[in-house]
């Protein structure tokens, strides 16, 4: 998913981007957990180490790509809606994480299912996130 | 992104005997993935509605009102899904059943006119603004209340 053209409106400059790299990497990373996570509910499989450490990988990729969003609101650029990123900002490293746990009770097949929702979440989320501020490249 | 209640589910999978029968209720088996989608809902609806009246209500009044309509149903049907009492399951038949007519009602009101509906409520063409989840989620929902009513009938 590119957006190459897109116009960036941060007021003052336009140089102020967050690199490309972290949230297409999140994308990739959520599409590929998701599918090994449906593939193991489609084997029949419980949660497994796998499925833990692809969790713990989008984890922290989630919390790089918080880093840089932070650094540029620190650096004075702003959203057109400041709430609504800073809600993005606060729930996203609990994506991860809920899913981990809340996969982890279920001893069946749609353990893996939950974190499969949580692959997916996280690469719509990347989406949603250049929405509300086209600084952030996907 | 529901919290795992660690008092009311004694984790099953961490007692050694496999005797043990375990707990099953709406929550469990695939149960499980619905409350993950409806908690995703819940949130992001009620994040959303919440941001839009408290930062432009005037803009779109009824959008922002029934924005905060299907928050509060996401949060009832999240909830009584995991929690799977014989109570908490009519409730969430009936939190479903407002959803599907909530998502039909808007999606249709809101094709039909565009002018009262200036900014997007997560019904607004069906939901077609969240890869259409938002109507498949309450069929889902319902199936699965239906199949628990006649497992414990």
């Amino acid at each position: 998913m590119r957006y190459r053209d897109t116009l960036v409106t941060t007021k003052g400059s336009t140089m102020w981007s967050v690199n490309g790299a972290v949230p297409t990497t999140i994308i990739v990373a959520g599409l590929t957990l998701a599918g090994y996570a449906l593939l193991m509910t489609a084997l029949n499989r419980r949660m497994g180490l796998g499925l833990l450490i692809g969790l713990g990988v989008l984890e922290i990729l989630l919390l790089v790509l918080i880093g840089f969003i932070v650094a540029r609101l620190v650096e004075g650029g702003r959203p057109a809606s400041l709430p609504t990123l800073l809600g993005y900002l606060i729930a996203m490293p609990f994506v991860p994480l809920a899913a981990g746990f809340w996969g982890a009770l279920e001893r069946s097949r749609w353990g893996p299912a939950v974190v499969a929702v949580a692959g997916l979440a996280a690469a719509v989320l990347m989406v949603r996130l250049h929405e509300i501020w086209p600084v952030i490249r996907v | 992104m529901a919290s795992p209640e660690p008092v009311a589910s004694p984790d099953p999978a961490v007692s050694p005997e496999p005797a043990a029968p375990r707990r099953q209720s709406t929550r469990t088996g695939p149960g499980r993935v619905l409350v993950a989608v409806y908690a995703i809902f819940a949130l992001s609806a009620t994040a959303r509605a919440g941001v839009q009246i408290a930062t432009k209500f005037s803009h779109a009044p009824l959008a922002y009102l029934l924005s905060a309509l299907a928050a509060v149903v996401y949060i009832i049907a999240t909830v009584t899904l995991a929690n799977g009492s014989p109570t908490a399951r009519r409730i969430a038949i009936l939190s479903c059943s407002v959803e599907l007519i909530g998502v039909l009602a808007v999606g249709t009101w809101s094709l039909a006119d565009r002018a009262t509906f200036p900014d997007a409520t997560v019904w607004s063409g069906y939901g077609s603004g969240y890869g259409f989840v938002p109507l498949v989620l309450p069929v889902f929902g319902l199936l699965w209340l239906r199949y628990w009513s006649k497992r414990t009938a």
